[in-house]
């Protein structure tokens, strides 16, 4: 197999199509799906599969996954596109109260093998409504996985994951990683949901990022290394479930932890993960762990605002000075 | 003079029209003395739709339903132990005793799952619609739904759906008058709800749902219509509840389901048979099935609780 | 045809529409020298916008939705605020928090304005709501879309005003007519597979019709009769309006498909150019309105030119005002997520 530099949306194709093309059972739904969708995420495969397996749906959120999840009980394997997390919310009652519980609710007799694909984060000036994370609400839902790639490598080999696997996966995709370019192997294998991975092994500090932020902070960390601070960046890869072991062994040496995360500080991923580090690892902080992540507020329209919205380069790089305070 | 047996498929029909019913009854009973918990929706007086539809389906077919799932699950050819089982919470139910009543799922007879979310269950029929259409298969998909769920706007999509990409799937409504407490007229102007069929061009029937040859000839041409690519078809099933919305409901005491004999869909369909007056087969055949029904709930009664450890088993496939 | 309305009215309604097309082709121009996000514009539609809205009231209420400018223009939105709303300042109506996908302005009628499809329709019944239980004569107007019909929120909110007969206009521009991707000959659409719009508003008993929203004296009489019915309490109405999708709206990312629009074109049938004839012949109902003007003698072409020189320089004006405009401080990003801490 060849690696190729590719665009992050360009290994999300390419998957699409191997893995349409190599099982049967996989479907696409979505609006203007036909068309690529609005960014081009599933432009030609309508051409290649045809109408039956690629499929436009009207505007019709809450049908369209609980048709979804009615396909995966089937022996489908759907891969629904939901063009905006934000509209995640119209579909919430099928992804949560049918989606996620009916294999427990049936003691393991139904299966919901399928893949929601959505599309969020800031950028654009999009406004409140087209610019959320809401992986913490997902992680909070006992039944769902949940991926969000940031490496164009992890987008390919994420996506394949969550296709192959046999439950409900939340993809998340943000769109400010669309046109950001890295290796990525056609037809490579999946990567396993639920491993995290040490983007830069170092000593001092431990950084936890997901997503959009994991570039930022690994921007912060060779800032950082100019004055002498050596971070150990870790991808998280997977909201849900959480890679605890590679967290846990990076910061029983780093001793300091800080999470880095796009959506709101208040109720997100940050808080579960130190919370859950604290129970596992109390012993070894040498000081509290610092959370970034935006502010509590929707996000503005204004590109002004906007710009102040997500965490900065320059945030990440306050939060780890404040966990090396008793130096 | 002699009296004819019943034909073979009228007595079946008679049979599991008896099961459904005697099953509903001991459940309330169980439910008075505390043995089953939780909401319980009972569908006493409703068994000649469900008896009628899932006649007319094969074993491949599949069925998915709402909160008030008994009669469908019965009619599609659950076993009634497991049945009582899981709404008592044992773990020798269908569901181990973790979906309970609404959440009931016997995919193995092609009841694929009841939910407890109105209108929830119609998306999931379209789905498995569309999955047999997809792979070729000629499996027909029916959703049963009352007519409280025909006012969501998951219903609406549905419709749209169902007509746009001709799926093989029968929607079933139950038109039973109420949506939870209220009559159907305090959620809607619309008087006959097929209406709503008719807008998206699904061919469909407002028939009398207590009268079980009608709803089977109804089902018949609908499921023939699916199977043969003729798309999706709506049928509103007039009928009535005999009980309140759920066992212990407020509405209950105002008197507004007493037992009807008109209405009653198994007398009725015991008086349309023709020749058999004087006939004792009909009670012979209720007396039998109530006591299979008292026996099946007593076994179910001293079935074991689910293992402590099955608490959080079963979340994902793995991990 | 034009509505029975006299000759300073009809202009009015002309200056309205001149101030939405300039606007919108503004919009583009900027957006072609620097990226100021994605928008909507509604060209091809103002035959419909403006003529409705200019009989709403100042208490009547109005939601709309990702296309909104020439709901807000109709209703005497300034072109100043709007640009800056769009392009982020704090000069703009919701002072660069809303956008173009948000725009509203509560002083013009427009409480809240929505861009999840259907979203504007439960607020719009909700409001209705609220005037009927207050005893108020007030209405409520919901401007949506064709594709607003897909979504579950219409049939449930629809369900819901024709129950309580409330004091609501939907108003539902169609511009899927020749849509790129429609199939030939399709109507209404390919996601829709009700055969009639009206039949989906109609089914709950409400006064559905539809009509050519290029003809303002169409849009005028049904507008007029569907507010009147909504003030006396006689419920809701529901009114399609089909428009031919504009060109110049392709997907994405609109273009001046058919260039800034020369109103010479009304008067002189040969400067059109064979690309986008039927456009400027037949579908383009800023043209049509001015030639329906003028050979109604309300208007003559200097009278035209005048007003669009008038008016483009408004519009213009508007820009520089909005690009000169300071962007929020960032401490404004906070500001209003709760009420003001009360006590």
């Amino acid at each position: 197999m060849v690696t190729e530099t590719v665009r992050y949306i360009d290994a999300i194709s390419s998957v699409l199509r191997h893995e349409l093309d190599r099982d049967p059972d996989v479907l696409i739904l979505g609006e203007d799906v036909s068309y690529g969708g609005p960014f081009g995420a599933t432009a030609g495969l309508s051409e290649s599969f045809g109408p039956r397996r690629v499929i436009d749906t009207p505007i019709s959120e809450g049908a369209v996954m609980g048709l979804a999840v009615g396909a995966a009980l089937s022996g489908c394997r759907p891969v629904v596109e939901v063009m905006f997390a934000d509209f995640v919310t119209l579909a919430m009652d099928q992804l949560v109260n049918h989606a996620a519980k009916f294999r427990y609710m049936t003691d393991g007799k139904l299966s919901v093998p399928m893949t929601i694909r959505v599309q969020g984060g800031v950028g654009g000036g999009y406004g409140a409504q087209h610019s959320q994370s809401l992986e913490s609400w997902f992680l909070h839902v006992p039944g769902l996985k949940v991926v969000a790639p940031s490496s164009v490598a992890d987008a390919g080999g994420l996506l394949a994951a969550a296709i192959r696997d046999d439950d409900p996966v939340i993809y998340l995709e943000h769109r400010g990683l669309y046109w950001s370019k890295g290796s990525f192997v056609p037809g490579g294998s999946p990567t396993r949901i639920g491993a995290a991975a040490v983007v830069r092994p170092g000593s001092d500090v431990t950084v936890v990022a997901v997503s959009r932020m994991v570039n930022i902070a690994l921007t912060a960390s060779e800032k950082l290394a100019t004055e002498g601070i050596d971070v150990e960046l870790v991808d998280l890869r997977s909201v849900a479930p959480i890679d605890w072991e590679t967290i846990e062994d990076s910061v029983r040496r780093t001793r300091r932890l800080v999470v880095v995360h796009e959506a709101a500080v208040t109720g997100g991923l940050g808080a579960e993960l130190v919370a859950g580090l604290s129970a596992r690892a109390f012993e070894v902080f040498a000081t509290s762990a610092v959370r970034v992540g935006a502010p509590f507020a929707p996000v503005p329209a204004s590109p002004f605002l906007e710009q102040f919205y997500a965490p900065s380069v320059d945030d990440v790089v306050v939060a780890v000075h404040k966990t090396l305070d008793d130096r | 003079m002699v009296v004819a047996a019943l034909a073979q498929s009228d007595a079946e029909d008679l049979e599991l029209m008896w099961r459904i019913r005697a099953f509903e009854e001991k459940a309330s009973e169980l439910f008075a003395r505390g043995k089953i918990s939780g909401l319980l929706h009972l569908a006493i007086g409703q068994e000649a739709t469900a008896v009628g539809v899932c006649g007319a389906l094969n074993p491949l077919d599949t069925v998915f339903s709402g909160h008030r799932p008994h009669a469908h699950a019965i009619a599609k050819g659950a076993e009634i132990g497991k049945l009582f089982a899981e709404l008592a919470g044992r773990g020798t139910g269908y569901c181990g005793g973790k979906g309970g009543s609404m959440h009931l799922a016997v995919p193995e007879v092609g009841f694929v799952t009841a939910t407890g979310v109105v209108a929830g269950n119609i998306p999931l029929a379209l789905g498995a619609a569309l999955s047999s259409s997809i792979r070729g298969k000629q499996e027909v998909s029916v959703a049963f739904f009352g007519d409280g769920a025909v006012q969501t706007g998951l219903f609406h999509e549905c419709l749209n759906l169902a007509s746009l990409w001709k799926l093989p799937v029968v929607l079933i409504c139950e038109n039973n008058g109420f949506a939870e407490f209220s009559p159907l007229s305090a959620h809607t102007v619309v008087r006959r709800l097929a209406d709503h069929a008719d807008t998206y061009g699904i061919p469909s029937e407002t028939i009398d749902g207590n009268d079980l040859a009608l709803v089977r000839a109804a089902a018949v041409t609908a499921v023939d219509r699916a199977r043969g690519g003729g798309g999706p078809s709506f049928l509103e099933c007039l009928t009535h509840r005999f009980r309140g919305h759920y066992e212990g409901d407020p509405t209950l005491k105002r008197g507004s389901h007493a037992r009807d004999e008109e209405k009653d869909p198994i007398s009725r369909f015991v008086r349309s048979l023709q020749g058999h007056a004087g006939s004792t087969e009909p009670e012979e055949i209720e007396a039998r099935i109530r006591v299979e029904v008292d026996e099946a709930a007593d076994e179910a009664l001293t079935a074991p609780w689910p293992d402590r450890e099955n608490l959080a088993t079963n979340v994902v496939a793995s991990w | 045809m034009l509505p029975d309305l006299g000759a300073e009215v009809l202009v009015a309604l002309l200056e309205r529409m001149l101030v939405a097309r300039r606007f919108e082709e503004q919009l583009i121009d900027l957006a072609q020298e620097r990226d100021i996000g994605h928008f909507h514009v509604y060209v091809g539609q103002e035959t419909t916008g403006i003529p409705a809205l200019a009989l709403l009231e100042g208490g009547d209420l109005s939601f709309t939705n990702h296309r909104n400018h020439g709901h807000l223009i109709a209703r005497g939105a300034e072109p100043g605020p709007m640009y800056a709303e769009i392009l982020g300042r704090v000069t703009g109506y919701c002072r660069g928090k809303g956008g173009t996908l948000h725009l509203a302005s509560a002083k013009h009628g427009f409480p809240t304005t929505s861009s999840a499809t259907g979203g504007c329709i439960p607020p719009a019944v909700g409001a209705a709501l609220g005037f009927q239980r207050l005893g108020s004569d007030r209405v409520s107007v919901c401007l949506m879309g064709d594709g607003a019909l897909e979504e579950g929120a219409w049939h449930e909110s629809a369900n819901i005003a024709a129950m309580e007969q409330l004091p609501v206009v939907f108003l539902c521009e169609n511009n899927s007519l020749e849509a790129l991707g429609q199939r030939a000959g399709e109507y209404p659409s390919s996601t829709m597979a009700a055969s009639d719009l009206t039949d989906l508003a109609s089914v709950f008993g409400i006064e559905s019709v539809a009509i050519d929203g290029l003809d303002t004296r169409s849009v005028h009489q049904t507008m007029t009769k569907a507010v009147q019915r909504a003030r006396a309490g006689d419920g809701p109405t529901f009114i399609e309006a089909r428009t031919v999708r504009w060109p110049g709206n392709r997907p994405i990312w609109p273009e001046l498909a058919t260039g800034k629009t020369n109103l010479s074109m009304a008067w002189d049938n040969s400067i059109i150019p064979e690309e986008h004839k039927k456009w400027h012949q037949e579908q383009d109902g800023v043209l049509r309105f001015v030639r329906e003007l003028m050979s109604g003698g309300q208007i003559s072409k200097e009278v035209v030119l005048e007003l669009d020189r008038e008016t483009s320089a408004r519009v213009r004006e508007g820009l520089v005002f909005a690009l000169d405009s300071p962007y929020p401080s960032p401490e404004e990003a906070l500001e209003h997520v709760f009420a003001p801490h009360q006590g």
